[in-house]
């Protein structure tokens, strides 16, 4: 079964045509990184999912049902944007008015289960404007986490941090796809952050999904390449660059992305009186597969 | 795999969504401010206008005297027999009454809606409530409990400054029981207005300033209607029709409100 199952989605807005036929699929239990750039419609695919705006076409089905059935969407967590809390509230009332929304009975426990996972213990008591940005963002998914969701939906929840902020939050999120058996949807731009977690994959463009995977599809998809240092870089690079078709210089290495093995380079270099001085393989990350992607549509 | 999902019947929702907002209600220091000054505005009214009743006043240009009339008893405060200030009365004991609480009902129930939008608790509220209207009857249900509280604090705060200033609390026609009666219409009459504010408001979203100006504007249309429905000898009928125009107001803008929620975009 599916979490999501998205068909032919398409808002506008006035004339601007924002999704146009997006189609989504997110397993139960997924955690699936919404990709895209800005302006891709990928918040407000998340906002029509939470019922937050209306589409204009297509349907939704959220756990089988259709997005509107109250009952799942009483299920559903949600981190859009800022997190929605009352500035003059402190931390622990704005989470105990999400419980009371949310008809939680042990509320106390609740809320403290969700701060201790969010790591914010220590400041239930202060007040919601004089936390941190990274405070913030860690209190909206608390909020989100509430009342055991089946589908948590996380817009760009790393954006902003900073690095202890960043890794905090990787560890949250970390326990949350541990600790709670809820799929997760969660687009952002570092795309670094989220290929750590993630098991599925979205990209989006234009209003429209240029692409699903897997975390193992896009392991398999993702290109090998040759980095290498030599003491004539510039020299080797042209070198290279007569032989194959994809050579880059990046970090003081040069990337060759079509070689049949490392042996076939240092061979070539040899006979050609350059000394290979470090030579390793890798495999292409989600943020080049993601830029590789963006630049062949843009070519097409 | 089939994922099993809690019936959410509507009274769980609706008892769910009122515990949030008479939550709210009870903890907001704009909830207190309203009926502080809805206690203490009477007081202030009838102490004033009665240390200044008699004073006469002479316009320097034209010679014209004007003696400034104050209010010749406490329930003034609460409105008007049949028969007298029907029409909309402008002088300072006709305007200063417990209707203008109307207005300060407006205040309250905007910055009661609009700090949801404002704040962006809406979509934590709107993402696990598919169903709208149990947001409006919770929001009406609040804000008339709200309005009744303020009325009420109005009522106690005109005993008061009925007492300090020294004015009769000589029931007239009126007598006790007509004045239960209008006060208790009063109270229904809020029925009537909440709606039209909540209305206003969701429509308005987080622009305060529209959902109040527009409140006001929509209010003012009914407002000459107050005295005469709910004059001081209010009987029986008083208050069914107060009743009936509560309950209809609230069912027709309700859905309306509800319609508004369910078309536009909640974010």
């Amino acid at each position: 079964m599916n979490a999501i199952e998205i068909r032919d989605l398409r808002k506008s807005f006035g004339a601007k045509q924002a999704l146009c036929g997006l189609n989504m699929t997110v397993p139960v239990g997924a955690i699936y990184g919404f990709i895209g750039e800005n302006g891709s419609g990928k918040s407000t695919t998340e906002k029509i999912i939470c019922g937050l705006i209306h589409q204009s076409g297509g349907n939704i089905k959220l756990f089988g049902r259709d997005h509107t059935d109250a009952d799942v969407r009483a299920r559903v967590g949600v981190l859009i944007e800022a997190p929605g809390c009352f500035p003059n509230y402190s931390v622990w009332n704005n989470l105990m008015l999400q419980a009371a929304n949310l008809s939680i009975k042990n509320a106390d426990d609740e809320v403290r289960k969700v701060l201790r996972t969010v790591r914010m213990e220590g400041a239930a008591s202060n007040k919601y404007k004089n936390c941190s940005l990274g405070m913030k963002q860690r209190i909206g998914i608390a909020m989100a986490l509430l009342g055991n969701p089946a589908l948590l939906v996380l817009d760009e929840p790393i954006n902003g941090l900073d690095a202890d902020g960043m890794r905090i939050m990787r560890e949250v999120l970390s326990d949350i796809t541990k600790n709670y058996q809820c799929t997760v949807v969660i687009s952002s731009h570092i795309l670094g952050e989220l290929e750590k977690i993630a098991t599925h994959y979205g990209i989006v463009r234009g209003g429209k999904m240029i692409r699903e995977m897997t975390a193992e599809e896009l392991e398999a998809g993702c290109r090998t390449y040759v980095a290498l240092q030599t003491k004539d870089m510039n020299r080797t690079k042209t070198l290279l660059g007569c032989k194959y078709s994809r050579v880059v210089e990046e970090n003081g290495y040069i990337r060759v992305y079509d070689a049949e093995s490392p042996e076939e380079i240092v061979t070539y270099l040899y006979e050609n009186n350059i000394l290979v001085s470090e030579i390793t393989t890798d495999k292409i990350g989600l943020e080049e597969y993601y830029i590789d992607l963006m630049n062949e549509k843009e070519v097409r | 795999m089939e994922m099993k999902f809690e019936r959410n019947s509507f009274g769980k929702r609706l008892k769910s969504m009122l515990s949030v907002d008479f939550r709210r209600m009870f903890t907001m220091p704009l909830f207190y401010i309203m009926v502080g000054i809805s206690l203490v505005i009477p007081i202030l009214i009838l102490v004033m206008t009665t240390m200044m009743d008699g004073t006469v006043s002479v316009n320097p240009q034209t010679g014209v005297e004007t003696v400034m009339e104050g209010f010749d008893s406490t329930w003034q405060a609460i409105g008007s027999v049949s028969g007298e200030g029907m029409m909309m009365d402008m002088s300072l004991t006709g305007m200063c009454n417990v209707n203008m609480l109307y207005f300060f009902v407006a205040v309250f129930v905007c910055l009661f809606v609009s700090e949801d939008f404002r704040s962006g608790y809406s979509k934590n509220l709107f993402t696990v409530r598919a169903k709208k209207s149990d947001y409006v009857i919770s929001k009406t249900l609040a804000g008339f409990v709200g309005g009744a509280c303020m009325l009420i604090g109005f009522f106690v705060g005109a005993m008061l400054g009925g007492a300090i200033s020294g004015l009769p609390f000589d029931t007239g026609t009126a007598g006790i029981y007509g004045i239960v009666m209008c006060l208790l219409s009063k109270i229904l009459l809020v029925a009537v207005f909440v709606p039209i504010y909540l209305a206003v408001s969701v429509a308005a979203k987080q622009k305060t300033w529209l959902s109040i100006v527009g409140s006001l504007c929509v209010g003012m249309l009914l407002f000459t209607m107050i005295p005469m429905l709910t004059p001081l000898d209010s009987g029986i009928m008083n208050v069914i029709l107060c009743l009936a125009g509560g309950v209809l107001f609230s069912i027709g803008l309700g859905a309306a409100s509800n319609k508004i929620l369910r078309k536009t975009s909640l974010v």
